[in-house]
């Protein structure tokens, strides 16, 4: 099939649906975030796209002999690659989960990559009412690079990263490192949800400032809530018993802006001290700690911190940043 | 239409955010090799020197780093070298090739022809006949398996070849990896630790041995002197020395490998049952394999027989010319298969390596060097050669064996001069040490690729590395201490 059939048949069916990216490197983590990007998908009202990153072989590793000879020859034996065994991995469980069944259509779709005989390899799965899975294993320079440009040309709604530094994450030949993790949370324009011991059933611990940027981040998320069906609890911090009054009015503010577009939250609640502490230590107990995108970008992020980074930094559960 | 151009704006800061972010050793080595090139000339050494020294840093931290294009990295020498030290492009031009390189492009081409004649699974069999299902002996088979073919035809090709096998055993024992971390460190070792042994054993087992064979005739050989006949190395020569070597090894590599590693099965009763199986599909030999065999053998009679006449290089191109007339591989496969930039890198690599010795350089660090071991008592006899095992093990596992041979090589070989020490004494130790490469997945070709195969964590090479560096080091010392001198070597 033709790599231009294939991009403009894709480009119909985004931007109706739901579009969720997953990136997955073999470890329990990103599978624990495919689950949750299932339950954001339920009743196949989303398209999921299960991204691994290779990085390009460098030659003079393999002394002269090019890589590509011996993955052919593993491959002629039947033995997967790292990367086609996680991603089959995926696939499997959302068999498992139904959230795909064995009859949908298969395409595959092979790209030459430059300094990669192997290329980029895309297999979409497709049903009759239009769903589709992808699974893709790209080759790029750098992992943090790959994942970055997928974001960029596929326009996801989310994008789901494992951050894990567990003995067994780091096993797998995928492993995305917490750097990697970090650096595509921070570029990335669009929505991130960090999972990190990602439990569900615990619903979202949505924190809200006095900008309208945040207020904007409160409906988006009570929608991406909504549908996974996950309680949404409002959260402000004041610094001093002075700004309380403040922070009320900022979840009040927030809690319109979401009951207007017909949704609702299960709880609110005020802290008082440091926001990143208070954010850290009550959004332990919920599945998703979620904030606004900060408006620091660049060379400024050196000499100065925000709110939402360094939630992610110091958070022992997922994170989701909402752009 | 703001906001388009806004992301506009973004998206191209951005992308020059990850040029400079991928470039930041290219400028990190210019900013460096700037800086030493302007830099007063060290007492004792000359400015052509202090020029190609300059050239070799950069060189190495790009090497090392590749944040251009490897074959980019050997132009830049060309030119450097025609720029900097004011060399006639002629000139450089042919000190690009030579008979080691030619014995890397060929042996490069033979080894993707190998791999491509599903030789492999016939292997297979005839370890799994010989060591029976034990768990222990499959693995001596394999390293023993490896480590005979790779010093024939180089780490790489055995490592391609034999992957499969260990992934099949490691698959067909069980489908949960976490069940067979054990098993598949002690298989996927046994390929990679036997290649890496076995590398050093003849002069085609790598091209770090054949840069070594061609720096010794290159500095040494003089046609008017019978006496400086000795440096001119055969096949069979090299053998003698280095296959003993390679042969003390073999047992303790599994014994490391059993310490280091315990497997969760025992034997492989019914894994190997079913690779049987799988080989046995294949049916008889069919007349492309055994000419594939019979190209192979006539390549390695060449090499022992007339590699001193017409080099080793020519007998590796005749090999993989005789694969592609045959028509039992196509030249695309070949081509493809081939890092030819990595040719590159080695030719222009060498030809630094020569100007090193003519500019002075290579006197000047052997002087310093010399220098710095003079407090210690380390400058002469065992201690010195101790002292080129640790830096040319330290210096090959930041960079290839064969790049390690060719910037350490001229310095060893003038260090051997200057303290009246026999140059094939510490050419031999260069040459045998440069694969002590252990210590991370991607210091030795053979590991890299089965590091592929996403059953080994990285650290697992350092916890199996460390413990063979001290044995490697040993028995080539005792080596050079006791059975060289058996050979005439003192």
């Amino acid at each position: 099939m033709l790599e231009n059939e294939f991009d403009s048949d894709l480009q119909d069916d985004l931007g109706a649906r739901f579009q969720i990216l997953v990136c997955i490197d073999g470890s329990d983590e990103s599978y624990s975030g495919l689950r949750y990007a299932v339950r954001m998908g339920s009743d196949n009202s989303a398209d999921l796209t299960l991204l691994y990153v290779r990085p390009v072989d460098q030659g003079l590793r393999s002394g002269g002999l090019q890589m590509r000879v011996a993955r052919e020859n593993m491959l002629k034996w039947g033995v997967q690659l790292p990367g086609t065994k996680a991603l089959k991995k995926g696939r499997d469980m959302l068999v498992e989960m139904g959230f795909m069944a064995d009859d949908w259509k298969e395409q595959v779709v092979h790209t030459d990559v430059s300094g990669d005989p192997l290329g980029d390899n895309t297999t979409v799965y497709r049903n009759d009412e239009g769903a589709s899975i992808s699974l893709k294993l790209l080759v790029s320079p750098r992992v943090d690079r790959g994942i970055l440009d997928e974001c960029e040309v596929g326009s996801y709604d989310i994008t789901i990263i494992s951050m894990s530094e567990t003995a067994e994450a780091k096993e797998h030949a995928g492993y995305i490192s917490p750097a990697t993790t970090f650096t595509v949370a921070t570029q990335h324009r669009g929505t991130v949800l960090v999972a990190r011991e990602l439990e569900e059933d615990h619903g979202h611990f949505m924190c809200v400032d006095f900008t309208d940027k945040a207020v904007q981040a409160a409906v988006k998320d009570a929608q991406i809530a909504a549908r996974c069906h996950c309680p949404v609890h409002l959260y402000s911090v004041a610094s001093s018993e002075e700004e309380r009054e403040t922070a009320m009015d900022v979840v009040a503010g927030a809690k319109a802006a979401i009951e207007a577009e017909g949704l609702s939250i299960a709880g609110e609640s005020i802290g008082l001290g440091d926001p990143v502490e208070c954010i850290v230590g009550t959004g332990r107990k919920y599945s998703l700690i979620v904030l606004a995108d900060t408006s620091i970008k660049g060379l400024r992020r050196f000499f100065t911190t925000s709110v939402a980074y360094e939630v992610l930094q110091k958070a022992a559960n997922s994170v989701m940043i909402v752009r | 239409m703001l906001a388009d151009n806004a992301i506009k704006k973004f998206i191209n800061l951005r992308t020059l955010g990850h040029f400079i972010d991928d470039r930041r050793w290219l400028f990190v080595a210019f900013i460096i090799g700037a800086a030493l090139y302007i830099a007063p000339t060290p007492e004792g050494l000359s400015r052509e020197g202090q020029t190609v020294l300059v050239i070799s840093v950069v060189a190495v931290i790009l090497f090392v780093t590749e944040p251009i294009p490897l074959p980019s990295v050997a132009f830049m020498i060309v030119i450097a070298q025609i720029t900097l030290m004011g060399l006639e492009s002629s000139e450089v031009a042919r000190s690009l090739m030579s008979d080691s390189v030619l014995f890397i492009m060929g042996s490069l081409m033979l080894a993707v022809a190998i791999v491509k004649q599903k030789l492999d699974k016939r292997i297979a069999y005839l370890i799994v006949r010989a060591t029976g299902t034990g768990i222990y002996a499959i693995c001596v088979g394999i390293s023993f398996v490896c480590g005979v073919l790779a010093s024939i035809i180089g780490e790489h090709t055995v490592a391609a070849m034999m992957l499969p096998v260990a992934v099949t055993l490691v698959t067909l024992t069980s489908n949960n990896p976490k069940e067979v971390k054990g098993l598949a460190a002690v298989l996927l070792f046994s390929i990679s630790y036997g290649c890496a042994i076995g590398g050093i054993g003849t002069p085609s087992g790598g091209a770090r041995n054949a840069i070594m064979i061609g720096y010794w005739k290159d500095f040494f050989y003089d046609p008017t002197n019978p006496e400086t006949r000795q440096f001119l190395v055969d096949y069979v020569t090299w053998i003698k020395y280095a296959y003993p070597i390679f042969l003390a090894q073999l047992p303790l590599v599994t014994f490391i490998l059993f310490a280091a590693f315990k497997p969760e099965r025992k034997t492989l009763r019914r894994a190997v049952a079913k690779l049987r199986k799988q080989i046995e599909l294949q049916g008889p030999m069919k007349g492309s394999d055994w000419a594939s065999v019979a190209i192979f053998m006539a390549t390695l009679v060449g090499w022992v027989t007339m590699s001193e006449s017409v080099g080793l290089g020519t007998i590796a191109l005749m090999g993989a010319v005789f694969f592609l007339a045959v028509g039992l591989v196509p030249w695309n496969d070949m081509n493809s298969g081939v890092n030819w930039g990595v040719v590159w890198l080695y030719a222009a690599t060498i030809s630094l390596g020569v100007e090193m010795k003519a500019s002075g350089a290579a006197e000047w660090i052997a002087t310093s060097f010399l220098g710095l071991l003079g407090p210690m008592n380390m400058d002469h006899g065992l201690p010195l050669l101790a002292a080129y095992t640790g830096l040319t093990t330290v210096v090959t596992n930041t960079m290839s064996a064969g790049a390690a041979v060719a910037v350490l090589g001229p310095i060893a070989l003038r260090t051997a001069e200057i303290a009246n020490e026999n140059p094939l004494h510490l050419g031999f130790i260069t040459a045998i040490s440069s694969s002590f490469a252990y210590f991370t997945a991607a210091a030795h070709p053979a590991f890299t690729i089965v590091y592929a195969s996403g059953y080994l964590k990285a650290s697992d090479f350092f916890k199996v590395g460390w413990r063979m560096a001290i044995m490697s080091a040993a028995v080539l010392l005792l080596a050079a201490k006791f059975y060289w001198p058996l050979l005439g070597l003192s």
